[in-house]
């Protein structure tokens, strides 16, 4: 009587999740809440953001939208990670609106790292 | 479950695949050259489907020792323990209105127990001790000279422990408090004999003996002052206790699955105990893996093991094709760790973790070792995935 939680997208990310990992020498932000522990770290290169991986403890949705954010936002510039929303994951990860606390803390971690970024990015002359 | 033909099942403790004998034998009972007479009508063919039903109440109760017409028919183990806490609870109101049970009694038995606190009756709720075992001390505290009603289960269906229901219910019996016991876990996987155990009622199911989903039974016991109050009402049928035309071809399918449990149950034991013997022995050295429920007081058929710093939702994923039950509620907008091994003591996070393996006659060696592989290198990459120094 119970239908399938996870979306087909869900399902994909958790299996392989590419962007699983930390990375050495880069800026990196964490945080726990909501029974959810995420980290991010970041390499730039020329304000832009060479490399993204995430380490998580958490639910499938949590994994998959965590592995989700890293390959959206890889290769984008620093300051577009200031206008980061998880509305946009909810939706297309299909997240049940229970879950939504966990998924904010994603939201919250990306602020974080964004803060950690924009002080290492060069500054425009 | 066709097209899921990679699936490695590994939950027989929540229902069973339906025995080909069964089937068969059900099946006389359907089609128009069978009889699928109404057994309340009195012409021939309704006569024969009689005969069929007590043939079937006849092989129930050779399997537990106790004479047929102590069997009442209902659609399963949750009704069978509605009938009997309700009705046994109502009968005996106006003797005393205290009730005992335990946390870690299935939904069917606790969400029961809460109607009638809500009815104005009054209940203990025991917690077991670490192992999930009932301290006999503390239930004999428990007791008032009200109490007219003990619920306790057989084999508890999250972590396979056995409750010593003859101790229970020989102290029920010297105090006449009706002693039921849910023994939809046990009937037909371990010897239960009824004519010497000190039990009043006791609810079955078959489906999880390889009969069919839809029929269950109750057993009411022989003896001055065990009776329940109906919760149905038309018909007249089973002594007005439980009125509606019976299922045949559902009855008869308990009784073939019956009769089958009986001629293999040591066979069955033997088969289980290896089973889970090989799956404890290929995942006990994992670091942090911890059993839920003592092994040694344990049957056989279910092993339930919690791990930390893995969360148990994504540990129950990553397991795919493994079917098994975790340890959070049955709601999956709900993932609140499961009541009963809380009430074991087991911290949120590890009863989070938890994952029931639960095995049949068709478990094979092979399926073992895939589940070990699987739950090995599941534990290992989510620990991976996870940033240093979990909660």
């Amino acid at each position: 009587m119970s239908a399938d939680p996870y979306s087909a997208r869900v399902r994909a990310l958790f299996a392989d999740p590419v962007h699983a990992g930390q990375l050495a020498d880069a800026a990196g932000a964490l945080l726990e809440d909501q029974g959810v522990r995420i980290a991010f770290s970041a390499q730039l290169a020329a304000g832009r953001i060479e490399a993204l991986r995430f380490q998580a403890w958490g639910c499938p949705h949590v994994i998959a939208a965590a592995e989700a954010f890293c390959a959206d936002y890889e290769g984008r510039n620093v300051a577009e990670l200031l206008d980061f929303s998880t509305s946009g994951l909810m939706q297309s990860l299909s997240v049940p609106v229970e879950k939504t606390g966990r998924i904010l803390v994603i939201e919250d971690t990306v602020r974080l790292l964004a803060q950690e970024l924009v002080k290492l990015s060069p500054k425009e002359p | 479950m066709a097209e899921h033909v990679d699936l490695i099942y590994l939950d027989y403790a929540a229902s069973t695949p339906v025995d080909p004998w069964v089937v068969e034998a059900m099946t006389a009972l359907m089609t128009a050259d069978g009889n699928y007479a109404n057994p309340s009508s009195t012409h021939v063919a309704g006569r024969q489907s009689v005969k069929f039903i007590a043939h079937a109440a006849g092989q129930l109760a050779a399997l537990l020792n106790t004479d047929p017409s102590r069997l009442i028919w209902t659609s399963g183990a949750t009704e069978s323990d509605n009938l009997a806490i309700l009705g046994g609870a109502h009968y005996r109101q106006k003797r005393g209105r205290h009730l005992i049970t335990m946390r870690t009694e299935h939904k069917a038995v606790t969400d029961t127990f809460a109607e009638l606190e809500r009815q104005g009756y009054s209940i203990t709720w025991l917690n077991p001790e670490p192992s999930g075992l009932l301290d006999m001390a503390k239930f004999e505290e428990a007791l008032r000279d009200d109490t007219q009603l003990v619920s306790i289960m057989h084999i508890n269906n999250e972590t396979g422990v056995i409750q010593d229901i003859a101790q229970i219910g020989a102290i029920c019996r010297d105090r006449d408090i009706l002693f039921h016991v849910d023994a939809a876990q046990s009937v037909g996987k371990i010897p239960v004999d009824l004519s010497a155990l000190p039990v009043d009622m006791m609810s079955m199911t078959a489906h999880k003996v390889y009969g069919p989903k839809g029929i269950g039974a109750l057993y009411i016991a022989d003896r001055a002052g065990v009776h329940v109050d109906p919760l149905l009402f038309g018909g007249g049928q089973q002594r007005k206790l439980r009125p509606g035309t019976l299922p045949a071809q559902q009855i008869v399918g308990f009784g073939t699955a019956a009769a089958i449990a009986q001629s293999r149950m040591l066979r069955d034991l033997e088969h289980l105990n290896a089973m889970r013997d090989r799956l404890w022995s290929g995942i006990q050295d994992i670091p942090g893996l911890s059993t839920n429920g003592a092994i040694g007081c344990a049957f056989p058929g279910i092993l339930n093991v919690s791990i930390k710093d893995v969360e148990g939702e994504s540990l129950l994923l990553a397991l795919e094709p493994l079917c098994v039950a975790t340890g959070s509620a049955c709601n999956s907008k709900n993932q609140e760790p499961s009541y009963v091994l809380r009430a074991l003591g087991t911290s949120d996070a590890l009863a989070q973790s938890a994952i029931r393996f639960s095995f049949g006659r068709p478990t094979s060696a092979r399926d073992i070792d895939i589940a070990v592989d699987r739950y090995r290198s599941s534990v290992a990459r989510l620990r991976n995935l996870a940033p240093g120094g979990v909660a």
